[in-house]
């Protein structure tokens, strides 16, 4: 069990609430406009940047966004151009940029698993920092205000992008943005879960919250919420028994997909007579 | 007559295709006209639909719909088109209701930051109420039948007040009784609204006599265009005759 001041108390907590929020919120988009493995691409991409950063000696949550947004932006137009399954595009980048992230850790200056080079791994409690509280407050607020001004589009590019297209709306945009706004969300929770978990948290909340209804507006609701749990039951967990925060909270994450979907009310058969 | 749709010496090749999926089509639709369009497997009657909305780029020759270009107007054109794909299924799990997917077919025209408004729904409303699919409004769109969700998407189509219809196989997944209601609602749009239709279909049972033309189409390229008396000659090269004769 470990024993933490107040104030890096609250300021984890913190944390936990807007990375969960923000995960949650994002996941659903790229669960239903079938970003998965673009966002899994982007997260590793942040991995490498942040390897890259302690190789440099600068700030590895810069170098992680840097990396991310760079992803984020070939990697959309280059999936609307693709000739290969995107799939393919995805797993060369993978392997590409764990390459490139382990390169990266073994050139940084300090011999082994420092506790940074941990916490870019797996995450760690104490690395969150008062500025990076900040800039996630900011990244929440922006990304609630846009999903409100621009709901009736992305909820009909989440539905069937091409029949949004025949419709009439210019989803490349959305998805571009959305695919942007996932590299800056996983640079921004890379500190808390680390580079090699930090995708789990887009996937497993939102992917838990489709167990649960067949109306997207609960949905949308309902994933950062859960978000929110796993990062914070996933903390407690890692306090508990000390173990790295980022695993914590994929373990908790995924207990309650598991458990969504064996309790999912959307599989039950109802007879009203 | 104003023309609602005019197809120029137009060329469409699939991204990583080199033969054209349709070639040098001309066509031209005046506004408030029916025509189906009629051709075996891979004629291309898909890819002329999807030419004329703009969802796919033309390799060569222009089309205007509405007197606008699509390759420069495509969004404004797409607003003014109700658009029914082939064969659209709905995985049973989405969480959309059916009233919403209806709704969506208002986005376009309403327009990016405005709030679809009372007016819109009781567009998707009157929508579902002539393809007689109000009851479902609130039931999730994944748990319908086939003919059901088909019926949605037309409502979608619908909901948009659109000037132009493009239907591709609207009567694919419906029983004899939604296919008869749904051929006379084409004809009352038709004739009370002037909506323009263009149908592309395999069964021609449902070809009925509020039909201008037929475009019989074949390896890319249409064959015959006109009533059906003109174009029975040409269009019994390739499709059995027996096909015809049910007509």
């Amino acid at each position: 069990m470990i024993w933490l001041n107040y104030t890096i108390f609250q300021r984890v907590i913190i944390g936990c609430i807007f990375t969960g929020l923000l995960t949650g919120l994002l996941g659903v988009f790229v669960v239903k406009m079938r970003l998965t493995a673009i966002g899994y691409s982007i997260a590793h991409s942040a991995f490498a940047g942040a390897a890259l950063g302690l190789a440099l000696l600068a700030d590895p949550l810069m170098t992680a966004l840097l990396f991310s947004i760079a992803t984020a932006l070939l990697i959309g137009p280059a999936a609307d151009k693709a000739k290969l399954p995107i799939d393919t595009i995805t797993s060369i980048a993978f392997s590409l940029n764990m390459a490139l992230a382990f390169i990266f850790l073994t050139l940084a200056p300090t011999v082994g698993l420092s506790s940074e080079v941990a916490s870019v791994l797996w995450g760690s409690i104490v690395a969150i920092t008062n500025r990076d509280l900040f800039f996630l407050v900011v990244l929440t607020s922006i990304v609630i205000a846009l999903v409100y001004l621009f709901w009736k589009e992305i909820f009909t590019i989440m539905f069937d992008r091409r029949m949004a297209e025949a419709d009439g709306i210019n989803t490349k945009p959305f998805i571009y943005f959305t695919i942007l706004m996932v590299g800056v969300v996983i640079a921004f929770s890379l500190r808390l879960v680390g580079g090699i978990l930090v995708y789990a948290l887009l996937f497993n909340p939102a992917s838990s919250a489709l167990q649960f209804s067949h109306d997207m507006r609960k949905i949308i609701v309902l994933s950062p919420i859960l978000g929110v749990i796993s990062c914070i039951s996933g903390f407690f967990l890692s306090l508990v028994f000390n173990v790295p925060i980022g695993s914590s909270i994929v373990l908790i994450s995924t207990i309650m997909f598991a458990i969504s979907v064996i309790i999912s009310p959307k599989k039950r058969r109802e007879v009203r007579t | 007559m104003v023309l609602a749709i005019k197809l120029d010496n137009v060329s469409t090749v699939y991204e990583g295709e080199k033969r054209p999926a349709i070639r040098d089509i001309t066509l031209s639709i005046r506004e408030g006209e029916i025509v189906y369009v009629v051709g075996p497997n891979a004629a291309g009657k898909t890819t002329l639909l999807e030419t004329i909305n703009g969802l796919l780029p033309v390799f060569r020759g222009s089309v205007r719909v509405l007197g606008l270009d699509v390759r420069k107007h495509g969004r404004k054109v797409r607003c003014q088109i109700g658009y029914v794909p082939q064969d659209f299924m709905v995985n049973s799990n989405e969480p959309y209701r059916t009233i919403d997917v209806v709704l969506m077919g208002r986005c376009g025209k309403v327009g990016v930051l405005r709030r679809l408004s009372k007016v819109d729904k009781e567009k998707a409303i009157e929508a579902m109420k002539l393809l007689g699919i109000e009851d479902l409004a609130n039931r999730p769109i994944g748990k319908l039948s086939g003919g059901q969700q088909q019926k949605a998407m037309i409502a979608r189509a619908l909901a948009k007040d659109p000037k132009i219809l493009l239907l591709d196989e609207p009567f694919s997944n419906l029983d004899p009784e939604s296919r008869e209601r749904l051929s006379e609602l084409i004809s009352r749009l038709n004739k009370e609204r002037n909506v323009t239709v263009v149908v592309v279909t395999h069964d021609v049972q449902q070809i009925n006599n509020s039909c201008s033309r037929i475009v019989v189409m074949n390896n890319g390229r249409i064959i015959a265009d006109g009533k059906l008396e003109d174009i029975v000659e040409a269009a019994e090269k390739i499709l059995p005759i027996n096909f015809w004769r049910s007509l």
